[in-house]
């Protein structure tokens, strides 16, 4: 005890710089042993939750198991399903239950398809979760407006588009994304009208998302591409030359031939690629004359759409750069060259060989 | 020398060692907040990404894993069954066998049906001639796979090679041994694809240590943790340096090094700047410095990403011999990088890389240790002329090591609220030990590998390819 008080005592008339030291030490301290008790708590919860969790899911997907298979067959619900409803809206009003609700309808609505998937999307309206899933686009914060488009769209929620739609520029990418989502989901190639206003870039990342999203879409209606083709946003013009690609939109050859002088060198390697998936042979004498003029990445762009359409009355052109000082493109010729006349340019081949491997 | 005259020098020195600490540990806290902030970010964010769409797409973009190997026959089949088993569907493994003496390239061409083959090589960067040549499978099932045997040139002459055959976009370069999840390519390609306002030019990951992990069929089954102190205190240093220091860098556009265990390249830009450097023992903050540095020059908007998640698992050194000699390399490899490319130090041309992060790199991860082993001879010495103030040590000494241990509790904190990785029941209490204990047990080994790092440095030059001894994974 006295050597306690000693030891204050010494503290009080040490140097400011000792006080201060030994005040850091000790809310370095308090801070380790709080956290210490923070992080026991905090594994304890994490595993609590992982098992409450996976019990919860449990006993949902089994109710609703029982829900979908003991439906009336006139489309009405049957006593048990009900007695379901019923018991599943009681937990729905818990913020935690109700997250394991959709996730687990959402589990079951990814394994299946026809309509036991639409009679879960019906069971989405029925509990009450579209109220809050809606409640979710007016909230301030932009990862629960995004949570609320994401469930809209995984229920297929139609007629909403309008309130989603006004997210169409939002200033984080993740809502405009689920926004793009929602309308290609629900309306393929209808829902690529918000591309006609959009003002911000559209990433690769998203155009592959949109892609695979409309892959998906058995709707055989396709828009036409030509009006995205003279947007003014390069992402949205990189994107259509995708879609004419996928789409095989041979109506859109004019424009696509015209894209050939855009400013950005990534759109006229873009066009290149389309043009040659198309096989539109117009474009192979446009870019003959000037070759030299373009980027080394249209030239290679070029050369791999020649590759499909070369034909004898292009050999000139072809030992014009057979000698061209990147190694790809005199690769790439002398393919050419050996597709047309294996015996003649075999020779060169060699020759090339001689230079290049090791 | 006049009793003033050294008392004024002394108290310079106190105050120079003072003033280096306060900025230190200010640096490490401000580092720490932001990276919180953003890995925070990043997780929210991440929860909306789906990354199915972009395994199936014909869009997705190609990538070429190199992994360059040297007498790896121990776990090699193992290591590129791993490899050939990620989810991403448009990529292709290149083994580059660096002119092993070991069996390495006999028991792959068993293992997987390799034939040689004839290819055109595009040499845009120099390396050490083939050896027996270039191999592809006569089995479908691996055809994503090529393997080169070379003449032994280092990891970067292989890295290189590697550059050279690949005809993707992208380039992984990843140590053979690395365990790679099968979701980590298209996780590392996404900032690539995502980012609208600049280029890309590369991207690393979250690397952890799988020492006392299960693994089956290069897949990793079960996360234990391992029961020496060194390989716990490496767990913890592994996750401060990764959650409470790169992220920040990467919020910042400052990151100076990627893991070599796994990283992803723009390639045009990493054959742009000549590859790896094949003259330095850490190559692998080298080429970024170098592409970073290029980006500047040509004044084009770059960025190097850095994803949070846990995409590689690595095994980590189990003996102090082996710990000491890595520490020692990467010291090595720090003073090259720095030395070479002094220019942006300082250099208001280079804006934030020549501002912020050289001067950090320079100050507070080369210079660090130095001025730490200086402080503690300089203590001796005061010990020894009777000079020493007690009562400031003992409340500075323990400052530190509770500064120390907080900051390894709060990697522990986030690692727990991220990504929650260590589950089994005891690790918690093992990870908070070692907090206590890591100050003690790998500390003076980091700090004595840096100081030897610097004097073979400075006075015995050579270039090691890394000599650790591979033990393997725990199998299943």
């Amino acid at each position: 005890m006295n050597e306690n008080l000693y030891l204050l005592e010494s503290l009080k008339h040490s140097s400011p710089i000792i006080q201060l030291a030994w005040g850091l030490s000790s809310i370095f301290f308090i801070i380790i042993l709080m956290l210490i008790m923070y992080l026991k708590y905090l594994r304890n919860h994490l595993r609590e939750n992982e098992k409450i969790k996976a019990k919860y899911q449990e006993d949902y997907e089994s109710y609703l198991v029982t829900y979908l298979y003991s439906g009336n067959e006139d489309d009405t619900f049957s006593s048990e399903q009900q007695l379901i409803i019923n018991e599943l809206k009681k937990c729905v009003a818990d913020p935690f239950k109700r997250k394991i609700i959709i996730s687990t309808l959402l589990k079951l609505r990814n394994e299946i398809s026809g309509e036991i998937a639409e009679s879960i999307d019906k069971l989405f309206i029925k509990l009450g979760l579209l109220r809050y899933s809606l409640a979710k686009l007016r909230n301030e914060k932009w990862d629960i407006i995004a949570i609320g488009i994401r469930e809209l769209t995984q229920f297929k929620i139609k007629g909403v588009h309008k309130i989603i739609m006004n997210n169409i520029n939002h200033p984080k990418r993740e809502v405009r994304k689920e926004m793009q989502l929602y309308l290609v989901h629900l309306y393929a190639f209808k829902g690529l009208d918000f591309l006609n206003v959009l003002e911000t870039s559209l990433s690769e990342w998203d155009q592959i998302q949109l892609l695979e999203v409309l892959q998906l879409n058995n709707d055989t209606e396709i828009a036409d591409i030509r009006p995205w083709l003279k947007s003014s946003n390069d992402s949205v013009v990189i994107f259509t030359l995708k879609l004419a690609k996928v789409y095989n939109q041979f109506e859109a050859k004019e424009e696509l031939i015209e894209l050939l002088n855009h400013k950005s060198e990534d759109v006229r390697v873009n066009v290149i690629s389309a043009l040659s998936h198309l096989n539109i042979v117009e474009a192979k004498n446009i870019l003959k004359n000037n070759f030299n003029e373009r980027s080394h990445e249209e030239q290679i762009a070029f050369l791999k759409m020649m590759e499909n359409v070369y034909e004898n009355s292009d050999k000139p052109f072809l030992l014009e750069h057979i000698h061209h000082k990147k190694f790809e493109i005199k690769l790439f010729v002398m393919g050419i060259l050996k597709n047309i006349n294996f015996e003649e340019y075999a020779l060169y081949e060699v020759e090339l060989k001689k230079m290049l491997t090791a | 020398m006049n009793t003033t005259t050294l008392q004024i020098i002394m108290s310079i020195v106190h105050y120079f060692f003072f003033i280096f600490s306060a900025v230190a540990i200010t640096s490490y806290i401000i580092l720490a907040v932001i990276s919180a902030i953003e890995t925070i970010e990043y997780v929210k964010k991440n929860s909306f990404v789906n990354y199915k769409e972009i395994l199936s797409s014909t869009f997705s973009p190609s990538i070429s894993i190199i992994a360059p190997a040297y007498n790896e026959s121990l776990n090699i089949v193992e290591n590129v069954r791993s490899l050939l088993s990620s989810h991403y569907v448009n990529y292709d493994v290149i083994i580059v066998n660096d002119g092993s003496k070991d069996d390495s390239l006999s028991k792959l061409i068993e293992a997987y049906d390799l034939i040689q083959i004839s290819h055109h090589i595009n040499e845009h960067i120099k390396t050490k001639p083939l050896r027996k040549g270039i191999y592809k499978s006569t089995n479908p099932a691996f055809d994503k796979l090529t393997v080169i045997d070379k003449e032994n040139g280092g990891k970067a002459d292989a890295l290189n090679m590697g550059l050279n055959i690949s005809k993707n976009k992208y380039v992984a370069c990843i140590d053979v041994d690395c365990l790679l999840l099968e979701d980590a390519l298209q996780k590392m390609i996404k900032p690539f694809l995502e980012t609208t306002d600049a280029k890309v030019i590369a991207a690393g990951g979250v690397i952890r240590i799988a020492n006392s992990c299960i693994v089956k069929d290069g897949k990793l089954l079960d996360i234990n943790f391992p029961k020496t102190w060194l390989e716990q205190g490496q767990i913890l240093e592994y996750l401060r340096a990764f959650l409470l220091g790169r992220m920040a860098w990467s919020r910042l556009n400052g990151l100076l090094v990627i893991s070599g265990a796994f990283g992803l390249f723009d390639k045009k830009i990493a054959i742009k700047v000549g590859g790896y450097d094949t003259n330095t023992v850490g190559e692998d903050m080298e080429i970024i410095v170098r592409m970073r540095r290029y980006m500047e020059d040509e004044k084009q908007k770059y960025k190097v990403a850095y994803i949070p998640d846990p995409l590689c698992w690595t095994e980590a050194p189990d003996n102090y011999k082996t710990f000491i000699s890595q520490r020692n390399r990467w010291t090595r490899g720090t003073i090259e990088t720095l030395k070479k490319h002094r220019k942006i130090g300082f250099n208001p041309k280079y804006k934030s890389l020549g501002l912020l992060s050289y001067p950090y790199w320079f100050f507070f991860e080369r210079m660090a240790p130095v001025i730490e082993v200086a402080g503690i001879i300089y203590f001796g010495i005061l010990t020894v002329l009777n000079e020493v103030r007690w009562d400031y040590t003992f409340a500075f000494v323990i400052l530190a090591y509770l500064f120390s241990v907080l900051f390894s509790i709060v990697a522990i904190v986030s690692e727990e609220l991220t990504y929650h990785q260590y589950k089994k029941k005891s690790i918690g209490f093992k990870l908070i030990m070692i907090a206590f204990l890591e100050p003690f047990v790998n500390h003076p080994y980091i700090l004595y590998s840096a100081i030897k790092g610097n004097i073979d440095y400075y006075f015995y030059k050579k270039i090691e390819w890394g000599t650790m001894t591979r033990k393997g994974m725990t199998k299943a």
